[in-house]
């Protein structure tokens, strides 16, 4: 292809780890349903039938006529002058009528199922929290957090409390048929059953900036047995070697979004060279530029910096990067011992 | 249906030759520049909004060879966003707006009520004026870093986004000036300029379709300019209206949108349907079947229109109680575009129909918008809604109403009304070839992202997963052949004008009176004051030499 190329497809999570390409339903239109609104199913087909009736009426109609009374000559008349019939002008007018009042009901009362979260699913509650660009959950009764991945019972209702901590995004999950909008300053609500074991698509469906087609998710939807073994918590921190590999798949799971390891420019600093090896393997902290409150200061990379700029991104932002826009990382949602993994992890980064 | 027909007068009497029409009468950059002729500003209009046209084109074939990769072909994400807003924002503000009642509108509407001129005319050209300057403004905000927000300029985003957003907003604020006075003057113009005996009822149905519009433009518009101007005090002193940081509301900036944007929908499309009526009867020769219906149903959707703005709300978070009104209204204005769409039809119906390119571009739009108004329907529908919303569904759906239907009546228009404006004809044979290819590149196009739009591709995405690879693929092909369909078009518009044959003095055989004026008409349109005293398309009255008898 042409020699244009800009992005690096191995930053893209759903490009570089494709989760399985989703069934599709037996009309072919949509994807396989794991969930239980069978009413959007339903009314979505009986729609399209109905159009497609219609659009065979009046294309036929259209085409054989212009077939059959095309203008052969130039003084040809028409083969009628009729401008009114109020019997078929009733019944065109009172069918489609009908019909779409049928479409009304069924999509109303569809909906007040999608918005009415049952006792159930509430008792299984989950958190969403959005922003620019990524997805952080959290779990029923588990202090443990994912990112860009949520693991699911089959067959249980859950409820997802919707957060955002900047702009707008919405929670989609197409083969759910589920869709919110998440505002900031609100919770929103959405639930919905897993029928199906599998792994799911979660788009975010409201444009949020430079990275939204990125901010993407994997639903796993499993065994109540695997479900048990709470494979979101896959931290392990007891020696400095487990930790860097567990933050070096938190890494890339949640800050390759935005920042990479081999110097590449993203949409915030790269990793690279945070930290260097000195001759004697000791590792120290680069000088760097910083704006605070605007003014350039020259200071030090070291822990206390890595943990203001990720609890406090715009103290001291990246001169390179005067415009700040970092998300922030409060400890509910990275906590301190995740945050210490991934300051190991960069400086295992580090070179001479 | 109308006597004192001044086109008679040059098959019996002194020949027309060299009597000066609209468009050799004065010449130099001034006499354009500084015409309150309305044809003479339509045709600004016309070259104007093609222009626009061409260039969000452009950005939407860029935005389809992106796509042809899932990881994204020729730009960054930044620049992708850059590049889908511009392709929205031109060819909503700058184009589908504005070109058919500015230049169509412009041209025909006072032929059709046979009038010298439209009511205010130093008010019109102020009116393109505006357009200009909001052009020049859209232009300048590429200029000083772009703008990434989507037209629909959703906060918090567009408050946070440290791209052109204020100068955007100022070039929309000003087109809509430009929009609410041309509506103003079409209200004014159809009050007080009818030919003596044209009462409403024998009114052309594109004026019936223009005064609906201009309704909604005068009555919808401002919301848009002050929604503009508030984005634009929040970003500039940071007055907490939308931003929930300083306690404003992102959602009240949805509302104020669509409270705009949905009735804008309609000030699109009724001129559309406007020309499709004149359209279907002038070329089946044969009186419009159901005109009072379509007359009223033209006023009912400009009616209901306003009331259904939260339907692009759905999965906002409204309340249950909104979720049923605007759904339930939603499906009703569902019944007056059948009754149209119906009664187009039944016109067809044992007509006399001539296939020559205008009536092809018709017959393609008749297709086209059955296709774009039932998945309307579809939408519609709360709860598929809800899984169709955002995805490229929507954007299929839309594209089939904007582009499929609007922009193919707008060249329907345009070749109709084209030897009428010019006096010359294009080549017949490649209007009816770049048809097709119109008509088949779209298909191509956007039937595709139906499909991947209802398996779940979000709009607005700049990467996709490989999942949809070969819809998307589909569609850049059919973008690249709808783009060369386009490019054709106006290759022989523009040769027609200068090496075109000569058209006939009433090229398709017209009644209403925009054909009865000399063509091209002259300054000031008509020879002799018209009157009117039969209905409306009473074919009976057609002198068919005319049809036959090139202009002089």
């Amino acid at each position: 292809m042409l020699a244009l190329l800009i992005q690096d497809p191995a930053k893209i999570n759903y490009i570089e780890k494709p989760a399985p390409r989703p069934e599709v339903d037996a009309f072919g239109q949509l994807e396989k349903l794991a969930s239980t609104f069978h009413d959007v199913d339903g009314l979505f087909y009986f729609t399209y039938a109905v159009c497609i009736f219609f659009f065979v009426l009046i294309t036929g109609v259209l085409v054989f006529s212009c077939v059959k009374y095309r203008r052969k000559t130039f003084d040809q008349p028409p083969a009628s002058n009729t401008t009114h019939n109020t019997p078929l002008e009733v019944v065109w007018t009172v069918i489609p009528l009908i019909i779409v009042m049928v479409m009304f009901a069924w999509g109303f009362a569809g909906s007040i199922d999608m918005t009415t979260v049952p006792y159930e699913a509430s008792r299984n509650a989950y958190k969403a929290s959005a922003k620019q660009w990524n997805w952080t959950f959290s779990y029923p009764n588990d202090a443990a957090k994912s990112y860009n991945e949520v693991w699911m019972r089959v067959g249980k209702p859950a409820q997802f409390t919707l957060e955002s901590s900047d702009v707008l995004h919405a929670f989609y999950v197409p083969a759910m048929r589920v869709k919110r909008d998440i505002i900031p300053g609100r919770f929103q609500t959405v639930w919905f059953t897993p029928t199906d074991i599998g792994e799911y698509h979660l788009f975010c469906a409201e444009y949020c900036g430079e990275n939204h087609s990125t901010m993407y998710a994997r639903v796993h939807v499993v065994s109540e047995a695997d479900y048990l073994k709470r494979p979101w918590d896959l931290w392990e921190d007891d020696t400095p070697e487990k930790a860097v590999k567990s933050a070096a798949s938190l890494y890339s799971s949640l800050c390759s979004t935005c920042h990479s390891i081999n110097g590449a420019v993203g949409v915030g600093p790269t990793w690279k060279g945070l930290f260097v090896k000195g001759p004697d393997g000791k590792i120290t902290g680069k000088q760097r530029d910083v704006l605070v409150k605007g003014e350039k200061q020259t200071i030090t990379v070291d822990d206390a910096y890595i943990m203001e700029s990720v609890r406090s991104p715009d103290a001291k932002r990246a001169a390179e990067f005067p415009n700040g826009g970092m998300a922030v990382f409060p400890p509910d949602q990275l906590d301190d011992r995740r945050l210490k993994g991934i300051i190991e992890f960069m400086k295992s980064l580090a070179e001479k | 249906m109308t006597t004192n027909v001044p086109v008679i007068d040059s098959h019996h009497g002194t020949p027309a030759t060299g009597k000066p029409n609209f468009l050799n009468c004065s010449s130099g950059l001034m006499s354009w520049a500084g015409t309150l002729d309305h044809k003479r500003i339509g045709v600004m209009y016309l070259v104007g909004t093609m222009i626009a046209f061409l260039c969000g084109g452009l950005f939407a074939l860029l935005v389809r060879l992106h796509l042809w990769e899932p990881h994204g072909m020729l730009f960054s994400n930044a620049d992708y966003n850059q590049i889908f807003t511009l392709h929205g924002a031109f060819m909503v503000f700058l184009f589908v707006i504005p070109a058919i009642p500015g230049s169509l509108g412009n041209m025909v509407l006072p032929l059709m009520l046979g009038a010298k001129d439209v009511a205010l005319p130093r008010l019109n050209l102020l009116s393109f004026y505006l357009w200009l300057t909001g052009a020049i403004l859209a232009t300048l905000a590429i200029v000083l870093g772009g703008f990434d927000t989507g037209w629909t300029f959703y906060a918090p985003y567009s408050l946070y986004t440290n791209k052109a957003v204020v100068t955007i907003g100022l070039a929309i604020f000003v087109l809509g000036f430009s929009s609410i006075f041309t509506g103003l003057n079409f209200i004014v113009t159809v009050h007080k300029l009818r030919a003596p005996g044209l009462t409403w009822f024998r009114m052309p149905l594109f004026v019936w379709a223009l005064y609906a519009t201009s309704l909604l433009q005068v009555l919808a518009t401002p919301v848009l300019g002050i929604t503009v101007l508030l984005v634009a005090f929040e970003r500039l002193y940071h007055i907490g209206i939308f931003d929930p940081r300083l306690g404003g509301d992102p959602v009240l900036f949805e509302h104020f949108f669509w409270f705009y944007s949905h009735p804008a929908v309609y000030i699109m499309v009724l001129p559309a349907f406007g020309i499709i009526s004149e359209l279907v009867s002038v070329h089946s020769r044969k009186p419009l079947f159901g005109y009072k219906l379509i007359a009223f149903s033209s006023i009912a959707i400009a009616i209901i229109s306003f009331l259904v703005w939260g339907h692009h709300m759905f999965t906002s978070g409204q309340s249950t109680y909104a979720m049923f009104a605007f759904s339930f209204l939603t499906f009703f204005v569902a019944i007056p575009t059948a009754i149209k769409e119906f009664s187009w039809v039944a016109t067809v119906w044992k007509g006399s129909i001539a296939l020559n390119s205008p009536m092809l571009y018709t017959i393609a739009f008749l297709i086209i918008f059955a296709i774009g108004g039932l998945t309307g329907v579809i939408l519609g529908a709360l709860n598929v809604d809800i899984h169709l919303h955002d995805t490229y569904f929507v954007v299929a759906h839309f594209h089939y109403v904007m582009m499929g239907s609007i922009a193919l009546a707008f060249f329907a228009g345009l070749h109709h009304w084209w030897p009428k404006m010019f006096g010359v004809m294009y080549d017949e044979t490649l209007a009816k070839i770049a048809c097709g290819i119109i008509f088949v590149g779209f298909n191509l196009t956007f039937l595709p992202q139906f499909i991947m739009g209802s398996r779940g591709m979000p709009r607005r995405y700049a990467t996709y997963v490989p999942d949809f690879e070969a819809y998307h693929r589909a569609s850049t092909i059919g973008a690249m052949v709808l783009g060369s369909g386009v490019a054709l078009m106006v290759f022989y518009l523009v040769a027609s004008l200068l090496s075109g044959k000569k058209a006939m003095q009433n090229q398709w055989g017209g009644v209403t009176l925009d054909w009865h004026t000399p063509t091209p008409p002259p300054l000031e349109n008509f020879d002799h004051p018209p009157s009117v005293t039969t209905e409306v398309y009473d074919y009976s009255t057609l002198d068919l030499r005319t049809t036959q008898t090139p202009v002089s």
